[in-house]
C-alpha cells in the first residue's frame, strides 16, 4: 500500500487512520448514489458496470410495473400488463430518487455479481452453500425447515434477478412502504377515481405480503436463530455471500444493504472492522477479505483492533 | 406465519401499541424494561416494530434486541397487524449474559480506565515484548526511552517486578496488577495488561499500561504487607483481593455458557465443536481453581490470619474427603481406601481447614495415580500427634521434587493437567497454622505418601 506504516503501539494514530479512511469511503458511499442516479438517466457507464446498471434499472423498473399494474388492475383496466409497461419507465425513475430504494437494487444486484465471482473463483455454488446445507440437514425440524424455504427462496432470487425482476414480497417492510407512498404522490390526487383505485390496490399489496417469507426474513430469521453459531456464517467459501452478508449486517449492526457495499472494492477498511466487530479473529478477517480481494492490503495494526473498537469506529463513521 | 417457525411466545397489542397480553418470557421482558401488561410496550424495538406493522398495515418480521438486568436477549418477532392492534409471534428467544458478545470486549473498559491513569503505555507481542512505547507521563521518561532503544526484549526486563524470583515474564494474568519499580527513577507503578486480538488464547500482544500507585484504587502503600518472609511476593493481595472477585463472575460464565454449548441446549451441535466447547468449559475450571487459589492464598498470608481450633475426628475428616471425591474417583476406577466407621482420631485443628488440605492432598493423588489404582486415607496417632496419610500408587516423588513440592506455583514440570502450583503450599501453610505440619515421603515408583500432622485431641 502506498500510506506510510504507522506505529502500532499509537491506537490514537491507528483510530485516526481507520477514522480517515472510513470518511474516505464514506464519501465513495456518497458520491455513490448521484452517480448512479446520473448513469440512470444518461448512457455514461464509466463508474459502475453496464450489468449493474442495468440490473438497478431493471429492478426498480419491475417495481413501478409491478405497482402500476395493481393500480391498473384495480381500476379494471382489461390489459393491465399493458398500460403499466407503457408508463412505468417514468415511476421507476422517480424510484430512483428515493435513495434507500436505489440503494436496495444496487446491492441485490452487488449480492448477484458477487455470488457469480465466487462461483467462478471458488466454485462455491450460489444457491446452496455448505452451511445452508448443514442448517437443512439439522435436527431442529423448524431450522431445518426454515433452511428449506430459504433454498427456495435463493433459487427464486436467482431467477428474478436474472430476468431483472424484484418482486414486491422480497421487498423490506420499509421500503415497500416507501415506493408505495412514491407511487401515490407520483399518481397524484388530481384524478380522485385514479386516487381510489391506487388506494384499493395498495391496500391490497399492504396485506399480502409478510416479511417472514421473504427472502431477506428467512436469511434474518435463521442467522439470528444460529445465535454465537452465526459465526460459522461469516466464511464465504462455507456460508454463501447471502448468508455471509445477512450475518455481517446483524454481527456489525449494519443494514444488509451497506454491509454488501462493504464487499465492495474499495471498502476493503470497513469490510474489516465489521468483522472485527463481529468477532472474528484477525486471521479468518484476513482470509476472508483475501477470498473477496485477492490482491487487498489490510492496513497494519487492523488484526489488534478488539471487536467493541471496530464497532465504534464503524458507528462514529456511519454517523 | 413462517411454517418453519417454532413460536415460543404470543402476544397481543392494540392500537395504541399496548400490550394487552403476553406469554413469558416476552411478559417478563415487558416488566423488565419497566412496562407493565396492559402498557405500552415497553421493548424500544419492539415497539418501533409494532408502531410499524400498524402504520405500514404490513406483516413485519424482525430480529428484535433487547436487554433485561443480567442479559442481551435477541428473538425473532413476527407482527401481524389487524382491525385490533397486533399480534405479535415470537420464537428463537436466545439470553447471552451482557458483555459476552465480544470476543474480550469486556476488558474495554478497563483498559480504558487504565490508558486515562497511566504513566506509560507500551504495545507488547504475544511474547510480552515491547513492540513500542507511548504515552508517556514525565516521570517515567527514562524508563521509555531504555525501552525504546531496546525493543524487543520483554518488558519486564526494564523493571522490577517487586518481590518475584520467578523468571519472568509469567503468565500475563500473572502479571496483570502486579506492583514493578524501576531502578532509573524512584516510585511504584502498578502494571495492567490488556490482551489483543485473537481468540481461542491465541493472543496478539498486549498493552501495557504502568499505573502510578497513588493514582487509583490501587494498594495503599502504607499498609504494611507480608514481605518479610521471602517466598512472599506481592504479587498476591493484588491478585487475591482485586482480581479474585473481578474474575469470578467473568469465568463463570464462560463456564455455563461453555457447557450450554457442549450439552447442545441451545440446538444441534457438531460433535467435535460440542468437544472444544468442553475443552473451553475444562480450561476455564482450571482457571476458576487458579482465582480459587489466589483468592486463598491472599487471605492466608494476610497479617493477622489464624485458624480457629477446635476439637475434630481426623478419620471422620478423612471419610468425608473421599466421600466428596468418589465420583471423580470412580471416574478414575480408583479405589480409595478410608479409616473404618469406628476408627476415631481426635485432634485439634479448623475442621473447615483440614477438609480443604485432605481434599487437596486427595485430589493429587486422584489426580497423578494410574487408574485402576488404590489410593489409603490412613487416620492414626504417630509420635503424639495426630496424623492423616494420603498414600498414593503413582510415581512416586524424587528427593529433590519432595523439597521443592510444597513451593508456591511448584509443578514439578507438569502442565495442562488442572494444577495452579498453589494447593500443596497453601495446604502446609495451614497445616503449620494450626500447629501441625504437612510432610512427604517418598520413594520413586513406590508412590507418594503426604502426612497432615496436627496436635491431639
Amino acid at each position: 500500500m502506498a500510506e506510510p506504516a504507522f506505529p502500532l503501539a499509537d491506537d490514537t494514530a491507528l483510530r485516526a487512520l481507520f477514522a480517515e479512511r472510513l470518511a474516505l469511503s464514506d464519501k465513495a458511499l456518497d458520491d455513490a448514489r448521484p452517480i448512479l442516479r446520473h448513469l440512470l438517466g444518461n448512457d455514461d457507464h464509466e463508474l459502475f458496470s453496464d450489468r449493474i446498471v442495468a440490473a438497478v434499472r431493471a429492478q426498480l423498473r419491475d417495481v413501478a410495473f409491478q405497482l402500476i399494474a395493481a393500480v391498473e388492475t384495480a381500476a379494471g383496466n382489461l390489459d393491465p400488463r399493458g398500460a403499466a409497461e407503457d408508463s412505468c419507465d417514468s415511476l421507476a425513475l422517480a424510484f430512483a430518487d428515493h435513495p434507500l430504494l436505489l440503494g436496495h437494487a444496487h446491492a441485490l444486484a452487488l449480492e448477484v455479481a458477487l455470488a457469480e465471482r465466487l462461483a467462478a473463483r471458488l466454485g462455491l455454488e450460489p444457491v446452496l452453500s455448505p452451511l445452508l446445507q448443514e442448517l437443512i440437514a439439522s435436527h431442529d425440524a423448524a431450522t431445518s425447515a426454515s433452511a428449506m424455504n430459504l433454498l427456495a427462496a435463493q433459487a427464486r432470487f436467482g431467477q428474478t434477478q436474472r430476468r431483472g425482476e424484484l418482486p414486491l414480497g422480497e421487498l423490506p417492510g420499509d421500503l415497500l412502504h416507501a415506493a408505495l407512498i412514491v407511487m401515490r404522490t407520483w399518481i397524484g390526487a388530481d384524478d380522485p377515481a385514479r386516487d381510489a383505485h391506487a388506494a384499493e390496490a395498495e391496500c391490497a399489496i399492504r396485506a399480502s405480503v409478510d416479511e417472514a417469507t421473504s427472502r431477506l426474513g428467512l436469511l434474518h430469521r435463521l442467522v439470528a436463530g444460529m445465535g454465537g453459531k452465526a459465526i460459522a456464517a461469516l466464511d464465504l467459501a462455507h456460508g454463501g455471500i447471502a448468508l455471509f452478508a445477512t450475518a455481517l449486517a446483524l454481527g456489525s449492526e449494519h443494514e444488509r444493504d451497506r454491509a454488501l457495499l462493504a464487499l465492495s472494492e474499495g471498502q476493503v477498511p470497513r469490510l474489516a472492522l465489521a468483522l472485527l466487530a463481529c468477532g472474528l479473529e484477525p486471521a479468518a478477517v484476513v482470509a476472508q477479505v483475501l477470498a473477496l480481494h485477492p490482491d487487498a492490503a489490510l492496513p497494519l495494526g487492523s488484526d489488534s483492533l478488539r471487536p467493541a473498537s471496530a464497532a465504534a469506529l464503524l458507528a462514529g463513521a456511519d454517523r | 406465519m413462517n411454517p418453519g417457525a417454532v413460536i415460543v411466545a404470543r402476544g397481543r397489542s392494540d392500537r395504541d401499541e399496548r400490550l394487552l397480553s403476553a406469554d413469558e418470557p416476552l411478559a417478563t421482558l415487558q416488566r423488565a424494561c419497566g412496562g407493565s401488561i396492559p402498557g405500552i410496550v415497553a421493548i424500544p424495538q419492539l415497539l418501533e416494530l409494532v408502531r410499524k406493522a400498524g402504520h405500514y398495515r404490513m406483516k413485519l418480521a424482525r430480529v428484535v434486541h433487547a436487554r433485561d438486568e443480567s442479559s442481551a436477549i435477541s428473538a425473532w418477532v413476527e407482527v401481524s397487524p389487524d382491525d385490533e392492534g397486533c399480534a405479535l409471534a415470537i420464537s428463537n428467544w436466545r439470553a447471552a449474559p451482557l458483555g459476552s458478545a465480544g470476543s474480550m470486549g469486556g476488558d474495554d473498559d478497563l483498559a480504558g480506565v487504565a490508558a486515562q491513569c497511566a504513566d506509560l503505555h507500551a504495545r507488547l507481542d504475544a511474547r510480552q515484548q515491547v513492540l513500542a512505547v507511548s504515552r508517556v507521563g514525565a516521570p517515567l521518561e527514562p524508563l521509555a526511552a531504555t525501552m525504546r532503544e531496546a525493543s524487543g526484549r520483554p518488558w519486564t526486563d526494564f523493571v522490577e517486578v517487586a518481590g518475584s524470583s520467578h523468571r519472568q515474564p509469567l503468565h500475563w494474568r500473572l502479571l496483570d496488577g502486579a506492583e514493578v519499580t524501576c531502578s532509573q527513577v524512584p516510585g511504584r507503578w502498578v502494571a495492567r495488561l490488556f490482551p489483543l486480538g485473537g481468540e481461542h488464547g491465541a493472543v496478539a500482544g498486549f498493552d501495557l499500561y504502568l499505573v502510578a500507585v497513588e493514582a487509583g484504587p490501587l494498594p495503599d502503600p502504607d499498609v504494611p504487607r507480608s514481605t518479610g518472609d521471602p517466598a512472599v511476593d506481592p504479587l498476591d493481595g493484588v491478585l487475591g483481593r482485586d482480581l479474585a472477585p473481578a474474575l469470578r463472575q467473568p469465568i463463570a460464565r464462560i463456564i455455563a455458557n461453555a457447557e450450554t454449548i457442549r450439552t447442545r441446549l441451545a440446538g444441534p451441535l457438531a460433535d467435535e465443536y460440542a468437544g472444544y466447547a468442553g475443552d473451553i468449559a475444562d480450561a476455564a475450571r482450571h482457571l476458576q481453581g487458579l482465582v480459587e487459589d489466589l483468592a486463598d492464598l491472599d487471605a492466608i498470608e494476610a497479617p493477622g490470619f489464624a485458624p480457629a481450633p477446635d476439637r475434630i475426628d481426623l478419620a471422620d475428616a478423612a471419610r468425608r474427603a473421599a466421600g466428596i471425591l468418589g465420583v471423580r474417583a470412580r471416574e478414575r476406577s480408583i479405589v480409595v481406601e478410608v479409616p473404618g466407621e469406628s476408627a476415631e482420631v481426635p485432634a485439634v485443628g479448623e475442621y473447615r481447614r483440614v477438609l480443604q488440605v485432605l481434599l487437596n492432598l486427595l485430589g493429587n493423588a486422584l489426580r497423578y495415580s494410574p487408574e485402576g489404582s488404590t489410593v489409603r486415607l490412613e487416620a492414626g496417632l504417630r509420635g503424639g500427634r495426630a496424623s492423616v496419610t494420603v498414600a498414593d500408587e503413582g510415581p512416586g516423588l524424587t528427593r529433590e521434587q519432595q523439597a521443592k513440592v510444597f513451593d508456591k506455583f511448584e509443578r514439578l514440570g507438569r502442565g495442562g493437567d488442572g494444577g495452579s502450583g498453589l494447593g500443596l503450599y497453601i495446604s502446609r501453610f495451614l497445616a503449620r497454622a494450626m500447629g501441625g505440619d504437612l510432610v512427604v515421603g517418598s520413594v520413586p515408583g513406590e508412590g507418594a505418601r503426604f502426612t497432615l500432622e496436627l496436635p491431639p485431641g
